[in-house]
């Protein structure tokens, strides 16, 4: 029990460092692929400075463009992802929007009684 | 053996931990709320002079919160409304007693939500309030010197170094409620937005079933119920 624990130990270590191998330019920085594929939001809290120092290197470098379009691309896929509303959240909306205006307009036009 | 178990969850979770890559869901957010509660127990007392009434101590609250989006559209989590007061010299017949006063509104909102622009969100929030209020005051108990006086005395002290003591106690209440809350976000960053949210808040509140070291006692006349509410506050997205 305790090898395989000390195993799958070791393979974590091991794994971690594969992402940094395949670097070459900064535009290429496994965070940057991540972004472009998953989304700024998808980089870790703790990788972000080094994301941003990455940005600020490729874009040095010349390729702003590609600075540019992942982040528009990032603004689409979440504008993408939330623009309708699906399943069963249409109708809490409106439940919510129901009995937001029923408060107010009571708060408008109801008189005390007596 | 149920160590062994959760060594194994924990090396599993370490082991495993690096694979997962997924678009952030957990959000944390802070700012302001305001409201006008009338606590008519505190500024009608001819008994007793509390803070005198303003800005601060009434109408805002201070607000934080987390998210964690649970659904494509849909968000559940806790936020939490407080109102403070304090008072350092507060005169009562025998003493001046340090005081202070909070109300707490914990909500557990669900909040559905859509995209109107690519920076600009709507949102639509239900939340059930688990309120409580809180007043403290330390002020000076009757045998407490004397028997602090008996305890230091027992281990060679003088019976005259304490000239002053001090308690401090709390009074409580909690009540059940609900609001519903419309807002607005405008997203500065992917991560980073600032949300306005408008709405109202019942409140079930009981003046008869406040409660002092488990015995029931009287508070003070507090109209929270019917209250229109505001927001305004900066969210940051986690992970």
């Amino acid at each position: 029990m305790r090898i395989l624990l000390l195993v799958l130990f070791i393979f974590n270590f091991i794994y971690s460092q594969k992402n940094n191998l395949a670097q070459s330019t900064p535009c290429e920085h496994p965070l940057i692929l991540l972004a472009e594929e998953k989304g700024i939001k998808a980089i870790p809290i703790r990788d972000l400075i080094k994301f941003k120092k990455i940005v600020e290197d490729c874009e040095r470098l010349g390729d702003k463009e590609k600075i540019e379009r992942m982040i528009y691309n990032d603004w689409q896929r979440d504008y993408e992802k939330a623009k309708k509303m699906q399943s069963w959240s249409s109708t809490h909306a409106m439940c919510v929007f129901v009995s937001f205006a029923y408060y107010f307009v009571g708060q408008v036009i109801a008189t005390k009684p007596g | 053996m149920k160590s062994q178990i959760q060594v194994f969850i924990i090396m599993c979770t370490v082991a495993f931990g690096s694979f997962t890559n997924a678009q952030p869901k957990l959000s944390i957010d802070m700012g302001m709320g305001f409201y006008e509660p009338i606590l008519t127990g505190f500024d009608q007392n001819e008994g007793v002079q509390f803070p005198t009434k303003s800005l601060f101590n009434r109408n805002m609250l201070v607000n934080w919160g987390f998210y964690y989006e649970f659904f494509n559209n849909a968000r559940v989590g806790y936020n939490s409304f407080t109102s403070f007061e304090i008072g350092k010299n507060v005169l009562l017949p025998e003493s001046k007693a340090a005081y202070s006063r909070s109300i707490k509104y914990r909500m557990f909102p669900i909040e559905t939500y859509f995209r109107w622009k690519p920076k600009i969100e709507m949102n639509f929030t239900l939340a059930p309030i688990w309120g409580r209020g809180r007043i403290e005051i330390d002020t000076t108990p009757g045998d407490k010197e004397e028997d602090w006086d008996h305890v230091i005395t027992s281990f060679g002290g003088d019976s005259d170094q304490l000239n002053d003591m001090g308690a401090t106690d709390a009074m409580l209440n909690d009540w059940l409620g609900y609001s519903s809350m419309l807002g607005l976000r405008y997203y500065l960053s992917s991560r980073l937005a600032i949300d306005i949210k408008g709405g109202f808040m019942n409140n079930f509140y009981n003046e008869e079933s406040w409660r002092v070291q488990r015995q029931k006692v009287n508070g003070p006349k507090m109209k929270i119920d019917d209250l229109p509410i505001f927001s305004m506050k900066f969210v940051y997205g986690i992970r």
